[in-house]
């Protein structure tokens, strides 16, 4: 099930809210949450749903090992051991097909590759397992003592298939107790409309532009046309995964819960450094928390460290080689940065910083885009005008105009001007009272023309889903 | 006593200001709930509609069939079906879904400066997943069946090729290529922007060669690409926009060995001003599909017979496949004229399953009543996923095998004055090897024909899959 459907936001979200509210205990309420999750999760995956199930039993029983002999060689076990099952889960689904793949290219072996189907949210839910157990080890969160509330954390029906990777530790009290506030409504219903938005407005027609561009073959392409397509890209790729993370922090602030935000205007960086401090935070405080000071690198573990962190970043997004790079990419680009160091970087002029950080995350989607490592050849010919299909075609100039509207709207959106109004209407009581009351109107605006274009898509799953 | 008066006016102010911004929370507090329950009441209200509201059964715009309310099995709630089902049919039968498409077609066409000349569309149906015309497929496959059959036993027979052919199309990496991902809308006419590619022609050469070589000396093979209105209607300004069709047909006859192009490019050039392609459908007219078998008849060295001869019926309100990818208001508001051709001799038609396990008796021409407008073009043979033989009054001791996607379909009609017998195999739709079917046959003749989208799209590998399976 997706968000972005008229089946989740007008029949299972309703029934929701309806046995949420209907109940009062928090200890109901969780089994209400607990029961919607897995059906939520089950109605795509009415087999993996399993999958999650033991994965959270097995760790549910280790985190009580990793507390009752901390210290000794057992608890050590029992965290080494949860980890490796949370990996080798991940492993077998998600990485089985990629490792045989490449074992058969580099090894006279002729192994079957297996086909398995990834299970939606598997990276996801995955990765809140292992910061628990982690936490658990390190003290930082206290060993949960009740199953239902575990099951309640891992399967949260509102992060559970595209996260933002929830920590325990953000949650842990809220999921003992909690209750929803005026205040927690009306910013959820809020993030709700704007994240349903992004999504179903803008992300799925962009998306339109963007096939229209690279869904057949790319050799034909100008060079206008080939940046136009993955600069429309680049804001699809946002518009969908941060709708789709505003959608669940909305989601979780109607029960009461408050998610840290995973994406905070990528694209106004100054650097490239700052654009991860800035997409996709969950993920990248994850590895900066549990990956970046594992020791395998000795005295090196520094550079050693931040490759590592890419090239897991790269894998993480999908078991293709062209993620990998992706993520080397990116990484090949903080390091160079580092070496600068801070101070020289604040030198350059602002204009120079902005053009190079943005060529480079550009560039970066289109990587991210072509699977297929030979059309990703021809996208790095087509960007220079290697292509001979001269620099701007009639095809691109139509698709800019057939769309300008929409691209001046999403490019609008990629930059906190809404934010900016708002913290000036904040000295005048006036134009905060407007603001106020023009959010709603916005609100069920977006709400409404989301669902009318709803009932016209062909189905449009998020596109993190993949992962 | 004045000092006393200042505190107290700042005690005042203070208070004041104290009961502003209590005030100010309060107010703000009120719009936060309002927020909420405007909200809140927004979902619920759809959400009621949406339940005891009347959902409709069909699409007339699509012309197709909604989705229906899944049927329960334990293997079909495990592969994810049975809720995917009920998922697809809440989404797709929203009450009042035609209104709302229409709603939708308006908010898409304010996203940008819509030129007075020509519009451009990305599919919104994705590659290989073609649902709409699949759909209607079945449906027309279904009604056809029925129409066409005249005892019990054809009934029965018939009744289960239209289950195989809804065993899951969608499935089927094999559907997709013939829809490009780009259509442009120039004077109330879609035209579909040409990829091509010169590597899948080699390939489509290649394995057209391999039947000749199979086949041996005794049969004739031939390979008609079919060029698409991209070819004709583009204005020049727009060219290039799309890969050119005759050079990748040019490329493909290069790569031919012992295999005799037919030049249905030419032959439709000098017709370029008569309804040789229908406006509003991804498919040629039979008008077209005329002109190319004159064309092969003569290569081939058959007798052709005159337009004249042929019955001509005209069914007027078509509006073809390219509304459904396109939604393109100009296409829906002018529909067209759908022309077909009767051939005057006799000659009978036999369907068999695409793994040749059952055979029925059948029209060649279907009857269309019971057809939506947007599939008329099923008027031919009336589904791709069948094997036709058709057997005619011809005595010259050729036989023919066509070999195609749905441009095909619309030759045959055509053909069935020229050749004794002519056996028609989709190769998107085929269960047995060709090879040996073809030469258990006896035919003299093998025609290839199929689109340029096709040849050089995905396809062409059916060609080498039919053949080596």
């Amino acid at each position: 099930m997706v968000f972005s459907s008229l089946f989740f936001l007008y029949l299972f979200l309703p029934l929701c809210v309806i046995c949420y509210a209907a109940t009062k205990k928090n200890r109901y309420r969780n089994a209400v949450l607990i029961i919607f999750s897995l059906i939520f999760y089950a109605w795509g995956e009415p087999l993996c749903v399993f999958i999650l199930i033991i994965s959270a039993v097995i760790n549910y029983i280790l985190a009580f090992a990793i507390d009752k002999y901390r210290g000794r060689f057992i608890g050590k076990l029992a965290v080494i051991s949860a980890v490796l099952f949370d990996l080798a889960v991940l492993g077998i689904f998600k990485y089985s097909g990629f490792i045989v793949e490449n074992l058969n290219a580099v090894l006279p072996l002729n192994l079957p590759v297996p086909d398995i189907k990834l299970p939606i949210g598997i990276s996801f839910y995955t990765f809140q397992i292992i910061s628990y157990v982690i936490d658990c080890h390190w003290e930082k969160v206290s060993v949960q003592k009740s199953f239902p509330k575990f099951l309640m954390y891992v399967s949260l029906f509102p992060q559970l298939v595209a996260g933002p990777i929830v920590r325990y530790s953000t949650i842990e009290s809220e999921i003992n107790n909690r209750r929803t506030t005026i205040d927690d409504l009306s910013s959820g219903v809020s993030r709700i409309a704007v994240g349903l938005a992004k999504k179903v407005i803008l992300a799925n027609n962009l998306n339109i532009i963007v096939e229209a561009f690279f869904g057949s073959d790319i050799k034909n392409l100008s060079v206008m046309g080939t940046w136009y397509a993955v600069i429309i890209y680049a804001m699809q790729i946002y518009f969908d995964f941060s709708g789709y993370s505003d959608m669940a922090i909305g989601l979780g602030r109607i029960f009461g819960f408050h998610f840290d935000e995973n994406f905070n205007y990528p694209f106004i960086c100054k650097d490239v450094s700052e654009f991860w401090q800035r997409w996709h935070i969950s993920l990248s405080t994850f590895f900066r928390d549990y990956l970046l000071y594992v020791p395998i690198f000795g005295k090196r573990r520094k550079y050693g460290g931040l490759f590592l962190v890419w090239f897991c970043t790269g894998l993480w997004h999908g078991a293709s080689w062209n993620y990998i790079i992706w993520g080397l990419y990116f990484g090949m680009f903080i390091f160079i940065e580092q070496l600068i160091g801070k101070k020289k970087m604040k030198k350059i002029p602002i204009a120079v910083r902005h053009i190079y950080n943005k060529i480079v995350i550009i560039i970066g989607f289109g990587i991210f885009y072509f699977e297929d490592l030979s059309q990703l050849g021809d996208f790095f010919k087509n960007l220079i005008g290697l292509n001979s299909n001269g620099f701007i075609d009639e095809f691109t100039k139509l698709s800019v105009t057939n769309n300008l509207y929409l691209i001046i709207i999403a490019v609008i959106c990629c930059f906190p001007f809404a934010k900016v109004i708002q913290n000036i209407s904040k000295k005048n009581t006036g134009f905060t009272y407007t603001i106020a009351a023009s959010k709603i109107v916005v609100n069920i605006a977006l709400l409404l023309v989301s669902s009318i274009l709803l009932v016209d898509a062909t189905n449009n799953p998020f596109l993190y889903f993949r992962f | 006593m004045e000092k006393n008066d200042r505190d107290f006016k700042i005690d005042v102010e203070i208070r004041q200001q104290k009961k502003k911004k209590v005030r100010k929370r309060y107010t703000l507090r009120f719009f936060k709930v309002l927020n909420a329950v405007a909200f809140v009441l927004t979902i619920f209200i759809i959400a009621v509609c949406m339940i005891i509201l009347k959902r409709p059964e069909i699409s007339e715009t699509e012309n197709r069939t909604l989705a229906k309310w899944p049927s329960f099995s334990v293997s079909k709630y495990f592969s994810g079906k049975y809720t995917s089902g009920i998922e697809e049919f809440y989404n797709d039968t929203v009450p009042g879904r035609e209104y709302f498409k229409d709603l939708v077609a308006d908010i898409r066409a304010r996203f940008g400066i819509a030129s007075s000349e020509v519009k451009i569309h990305g599919s919104m149906v994705k590659q290989g997943s073609k649902p709409k015309e699949t759909k209607a497929e079945t449906k027309a496959s279904d009604s056809a069946a029925v129409k066409t059959s005249n005892t019990a036993v054809t009934t029965v027979k018939t009744t289960q090729t239209a289950a195989t052919s809804t065993k899951d199309p969608l499935d089927d990496p094999n559907i997709e290529g013939e829809i490009s991902n780009n259509i442009l809308v120039y004077k109330n006419r879609g035209i579909m922007l040409f990829g091509g590619s010169y590597s899948n022609g080699e390939l489509y050469a290649q394995y057209v060669n391999a039947f000749k070589e199979n086949l041996g000396n005794d049969v004739n093979v031939y390979s008609m690409v079919c060029p698409t209105p991209v070819s004709y209607y583009l204005p020049k300004k727009y060219s290039d926009m799309t890969g050119s069709e005759k050079d990748n047909i040019n490329n493909i006859n290069e790569y031919l060995d012992g295999v005799e192009p037919i030049d249905a490019y030419g032959a439709l050039m000098k017709h370029k001003d008569e309804d040789i392609f229908q406006r509003t459908d991804h498919h040629w007219s039979q008008l077209g599909a005329f002109y190319a078998a004159q064309e092969f008849a003569k290569t081939a060295g058959v007798p052709f017979a005159e337009l004249k001869s042929y019955e001509k019926i005209t069914k007027s309100g078509y509006v073809g496949t390219l509304y459904g990818y396109t939604g393109d208001n100009d296409l829906k508001d002018n529909p067209e004229d759908f022309v077909y051709y009767k051939p005057s001799n006799n000659y009978t038609t036999t369907y068999y399953s695409t793994d040749l396990s059952e055979e029925w008796e059948g029209n060649l021409l279907i009857n269309l009543d019971n057809v939506d407008p947007v599939s008329w073009y099923l008027v031919f043979m009336g589904t791709d996923q069948a094997v036709t033989h058709v057997s005619t009054d011809v005595n010259n001791g050729r036989k023919l095998a066509i070999i195609k996607d749905s441009y095909g379909n619309a030759l045959v009609p055509c053909l069935t004055g020229s050749f004794e017998d002519i056996y028609v195999i989709d190769m998107r739709y085929f269960d047995v090897n060709a090879v040996s079917y073809l030469k258990e046959c006896g035919i003299t003749d093998l025609l290839f024909a199929m689109n340029t989208f096709s040849a050089t799209g995905s396809n062409f590998e059916c060609i080498e899959q039919i053949r080596t399976q």
